[in-house]
């Protein structure tokens, strides 16, 4: 007879641990206990050595799906002749070392019981259990207990207690467990029409107003969105026409179908085994994937792209959707451009009563909003956009301890926060474009969530240098220490954070512009060293921005400031350019800058005539997607030159006369232009290596999310001898800024 | 006179000095109550009303712009400070500051339109002084006018008085001085559609001291729109929320404002008036605004409980907060 004290740690909580253990005692044949103590599992099982020995061995081996176990301690116990194996009730304590689940898919045995006509959840649309359902978006705090969630409104019937109260159930202690008799409801509004109550008839008027082309506003997991049918051009015609959204491309969810499920989406697009992957994931993420030409899809969802972000359904009220309606649907978040998707009832049908033509409602509370996470595959391997639903929060272990915890408030764009304690990071989803009143109001929100969930209170605030940034106000007015970090450091630290390197190396950091330590605004920036101790080693050429932040919208602005620095004009750009010139040549709202991202508008402009983009980075996409399929070589080489300061500078000049030549095709164009800043990006590298050695290359930033400039520079960095490192947690774009804060502003502790 | 430009010595004291303020600013400004030869003027007051007193500098950059120059400016600026505050302005003082190798005719100017914009608004210029500076020490002149005015009792304004429900009022178009002065300073030639909106607001504030109801007022000026409801916000701890659409521009000031970057709820105003008025009365504001020759006055948001915030609704529905304005805006697009 021996004892073994185990200590449980990483995500073991609203994942069905407790009632695991309790079924691995029963086969291992161990006697003792279990309980959940702030944010940990502790046990303590006694029996025949070999039987504790193959229950220790199961704890991490045998898991439950969604538990990610870490068995932190395994300690001698003291026999105690225990007579069985028992559950016992919560400890007290902090939960600072506490996993917070995030949503999950609906499982595969759900969804059988979901479609057994004599099961008793048949058809219910919020069926779930200990290994799928909402989590995230319903706490309200930990420990993860029921009365601690938006559940807490509903309760449960004998039958769901039952199942809820049984250790040796599937549902035991799924929180969010429900029924028809006892838990939430569909309705179905429409102007001018009665409300339509009860599951079904929810579900089929919501059904038939699709089918009539109608867009829908439906609440989903972590939030609404706006549906309608994918294969109508006047539906999704309508929606961009209400919304207003002329091109931004638009999410669609297909229904899950065949052998792995994948039917639907092989039905429209042409899936690579890493998209396919991606698809499959648990998080369900929208994944951005090549389109075939002949796809029973509207024109209009993803115009001037060659990929559209596909995504399977995840909750069990997507399911009956899909099933019901037989098709793809546009699912695109319902929010007003840029801000937070909207999770109230009352403020979709007041804020986007201009676009629903009907509303598909439950009254289970969403307690914060979580976008659907975004990836896109490159080089082989699917790549964050946005992090959200399903895998947020995200959370990472840094290499080394932070002294005191910090909270860091992210960029103005693609805001996210972070959190960090210990040897944990913690990213909240995506939080949105911060400017706007609703953005704010969720940005503090989840400030004080993230430290409330986790029981971590932050010591001080890394923000972004630039003093204008609404995150960066916040943080200088909150009462704790703030430390700046400058924008493109944290796009490095980020890299080397997720990866938790602390040897040197060179990042690439390209992006639409941020912040940089000598005033100007970086976006095309070469930076050597580690977090905390940045060199910028090389640049693009510098440019005045005509306009200011009215650039990032006016690819033209671009245009015009290249031609007019190369000595050249440009004919096309509009209003009045006498006084925009005067302007320029004053240093008026014109800060220089030596963005990436503006260069891509420049060639935008000039290869597509794109002189307004509709949404962020649309000139950069449009052109990656006209470059597809053609010869790359053929642009003039840019030039390196050591300025006087010695840093490596990329002279694009020679672009500017050979992307207006419209004697070229576009696509020559477009692909010659990646092929020419990919072969800057190596020449800054070699140059770099040859003054110091390095050969450890990050590539982040925005502008990395083009995956043809990334495998085009990725590629010729390994043929030259060059290790690569891209992103796989954290996305390259300014969602992964509050990340890289943490690591920056950390890297002295 | 003997001299055509000022010099050091024209701010020293001596005859040079006294020369200049009587041969010059009192014959311009010269009143009853304007003694040169002291530093204080006594002033009657009302025998019903209470002294309001306000003090501003000047040092617009260029010092003439289409629709006013510096000297017109020192007087409505100091007049309006006293007319939002409910006060009948009354006298002024005034201190110039000059840099030596100013033109004297450019000063003649400038103390012509301080004079017909006292006269408008029925102030006396009661006191002066008068420095000059080295050379490069100046930017040819600055002004500071302190002004007096009486107001009547029973006028009770002030953003402490503002509550939820109220309606914001703007008594014309904004951003037309901050434009038309950047134009101006950058030298990028004439414009005939754009000049300073520089004018005494005080027929405004008497029409609207009129309407029952009348919370607050305040000259839009340096920070313009944006910054006068971000300080009504946090005054009172209450949501601001302007409705974009209804705000008067004029179309130059928009197509320049788009073009080069710059946002006109930032755009300095110097003759514009921004109100709050309990809402039965918002229509009466309107039309006591109107009737005093400002038909592009308009209503343009209202006070929301709420946590304290000015926001900016766009034409699509879409929030904007307008937040502090930092001194060097610098783009945030990334
Ligand atoms: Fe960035
Ligand atoms: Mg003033
Ligand atoms: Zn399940
Ligand atoms: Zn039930």
């Amino acid at each position: 007879m021996v004892a073994r004290r185990l200590t449980i740690t990483g995500r073991v909580q609203g994942v069905g641990f407790r009632p695991f253990l309790h079924r691995l005692a029963h086969d291992t044949g161990v006697r003792g206990w279990v309980r959940n103590v702030a944010g940990r599992v502790e046990a303590h099982v006694e029996g025949p050595a070999e039987s504790v020995a193959a229950f220790v061995a199961g704890v991490t081996a045998q898991a439950p799906p969604l538990a990610r176990p870490r068995l932190e301690t395994d300690v001698e116990g003291v026999p105690g002749g225990a007579a069985e194996f028992r559950i016992l009730g919560s400890g007290e304590g902090s939960p600072d070392q506490a996993s917070v689940p995030p949503d999950h898919f609906a499982c595969d045995d759900c969804l059988a019981e979901m479609r057994d006509p004599h099961a008793r959840r048949h058809r219910y649309p919020f069926i779930n259990c200990t290994q799928c359902g909402p989590r995230y978006t319903i706490i309200d705090h930990l420990p993860y207990d029921r009365p601690n969630t938006s559940m807490a409104g509903f309760p449960l019937c004998p039958e769901c207690r039952a199942e809820y109260e049984n250790p040796l159930d599937r549902r035991f202690h799924a929180q969010p467990l429900a029924c028809a008799a006892c838990g939430p409801r569909l309705e179905f509004r429409a102007p001018g029409v009665e409300p339509v109550t009860g599951n079904e008839p929810a579900l089929a008027a919501c059904v038939a107003a699709l089918r009539a082309g109608r867009v829908v506003a439906a609440k989903g997991i972590g939030g609404y969105h706006l549906l309608c049918d994918a294969a109508s051009a006047a539906a999704v015609a309508r929606l961009r026409a209400n919304k207003p959204r002329p091109h931004k491309p638009l999410a669609v969810l297909v229904p899950q179908a065949g052998a792995d499920g994948l039917d639907g989406v092989r039905a429209v697009a042409a899936p690579e085994p890493a998209h396919a992957a991606a698809l499959a994931d648990p998080m369900r993420p929208i994944v951005l994937t090549p389109v075939r030409p002949t796809a029973p899809l509207a024109e209009g969802i993803a115009p001037g792209l060659g990929e559209v972000g596909l995504m399977l359904p995840y909750s069990p009220l997507h399911h009956l959707l899909l099933e019901a309606f037989g098709g793809p649907l546009v699912a695109t978040s319902a929010n007003l451009s840029g801000e937070p998707v909207l999770t109230d009832a009352g403020a979709v049908e007041s804020r986007l009563g201009r676009v629903a033509e009907g509303y598909l409602h439950h009254d289970r509370p969403i307690r914060r909003p979580a976008d659907d996470a975004v990836y896109r595959v490159i080089r082989g391997r699917p790549r964050p956009i946005r992090p959200g639903r399903g895998g947020a929060p995200l959370e990472l272990e840094l290499s080394r301890p932070v002294a005191r915890p910090v909270l860091a408030v992210g960029g103005q764009m693609k805001n996210t926060i972070a959190l960090a304690w210990g040897r944990r990071a913690v990213v909240s989803p995506h939080i949105g474009e911060l400017g706007a009143p609703r953005s704010q109001a969720v940005f503090e929100q989840v400030v004080t969530d993230l430290q409330a969930l986790y029981g971590v209170r932050a010591e001080r605030v890394a923000c972004d240098a630039h003093p204008d940034y609404s995150a960066s106000r916040w943080a200088r007015g909150c009462g704790l220490p703030v430390i700046p970090v400058f924008h493109h450091h944290a796009h490095a630290a980020a890299l080397a954070g997720e990866r938790g390197l602390d040897e040197a190396l060179l990042v690439f950091a390209w992006d639409g512009t941020g912040y940089g330590a000598d005033g100007t605004l970086w976006g095309g920036e070469a930076l050597l060293g580690r977090p905390g101790g940045w060199e910028r080693v090389g640049a693009l050429r510098p440019f005045r921005l005509p306009g200011g932040d009215k650039a990032g919208r006016q690819p033209w602005r671009s245009a015009l400031a290249l031609a007019w620095e190369t000595g050249s004009d440009w004919d096309a750009a509009p209003g009045d350019r006498a006084l925009l010139r005067a302007a320029w040549e004053r240093g008026l709202n014109t800060p220089l800058s030596s963005a990436a991202g503006r260069l891509f508008d420049a060639a935008a402009a000039w290869v597509l005539g794109i002189t307004e983009a509709s949404f962020e980075g649309q000139g950069p996409m449009w052109l990656e997607a006209a470059a597809t399929g053609a010869l790359a070589d053929t642009a003039p080489a840019v030039p390196l030159i050591r300025d006087e300061s010695g840093l490596w500078r990329s002279d694009w000049a020679p672009l500017v006369p050979w992307l207006q030549d419209a004697g070229l095709p576009a696509q020559v164009r477009a692909a010659g232009f990646h092929a020419a800043l990919a072969g800057a990006l190596l020449d800054q590298a070699r140059a770099v290596r040859h003054d110091c050695g390095v050969t450890r290359v990050g590539l982040t930033g925005g502008v990395f999310q083009n995956r043809l400039l990334t495998e085009l520079a990725a590629d010729r960095l390994e043929a030259d001898g060059f290790e690569v490192l891209l992103h796989e947690r954290v996305p390259a774009n300014d969602a992964g800024i509050s990340f890289g804060q943490i690591v920056e502003a950390t890297a002295a502790d | 006179m003997e001299f055509s430009h000022i010099s050091l010595a024209h701010g020293n004291g001596g005859r040079f000095m006294r020369e200049l303020i009587t041969g010059l600013f009192a014959r311009h400004l010269g009143n009853p109550w304007l003694d040169t030869d002291v530093d204080a003027a006594r002033v009657p007051i009302g025998d019903h009303g209470e002294i309001v007193v306000t003090t501003d500098g000047f040092t617009v950059q260029p010092l003439e712009f289409p629709g006013g120059n510096i000297g017109s400016l020192a007087v409505h600026g100091t007049v309006n400070d006293l007319a939002v505050a409910g006060a009948r302005p009354l006298y002024l003082t005034l201190n110039a500051f000059i840099e030596e190798g100013l033109e004297l005719a450019q000063l003649e100017r400038f103390l012509a339109a301080m004079s017909a914009a006292a006269t408008e608004a029925a102030v006396h210029i009661v006191a002066g002084d008068t420095k000059v500076v080295p050379r490069g020490q100046g930017s040819g002149v600055y002004f500071a006018t302190t002004g007096i005015g009486v107001r009547e009792h029973g006028i009770e304004l002030g953003m402490g008085r503002i509550l939820p429900g109220d309606r914001v009022l703007v008594s014309g178009p904004v951003g037309d001085h901050g434009t038309a002065v950047m134009l101006a300073r950058e030298e990028f030639g004439l414009r005939g559609d754009l000049a300073s909106d520089a004018a005494s607001v005080l027929p405004v504030t008497q029409a609207l001291l009129g309407v029952p109801g009348l919370r607050f007022m305040r000259d839009p000026t340096r920070g313009g729109l944006a910054t006068v409801v971000h300080e009504i916000a946090h005054a009172t701890g209450a949501t601001v929320r302007l409705q974009e659409p209804d705000i008067p521009v004029r179309d130059p000031v928009r197509s320049v404002c788009e073009m080069l970057g710059y946002d006109p709820m930032y755009l300095a105003c110097e003759g514009r008036v921004v109100s709050v008025v309990a809402p039965e009365s918002a229509d009466a504001a309107l039309a006591a605004m109107r009737s005093v020759g400002c038909p592009e006055a308009a209503i343009v948001g209202e006070v929301a409980a709420g946590r304290a915030q000015a926001v900016l609704v766009t034409e699509l529905g879409g929030e904007r907060l307008l937040e502090e304005l930092e001194d060097d805006p610098l783009p945030r697009i990334c």
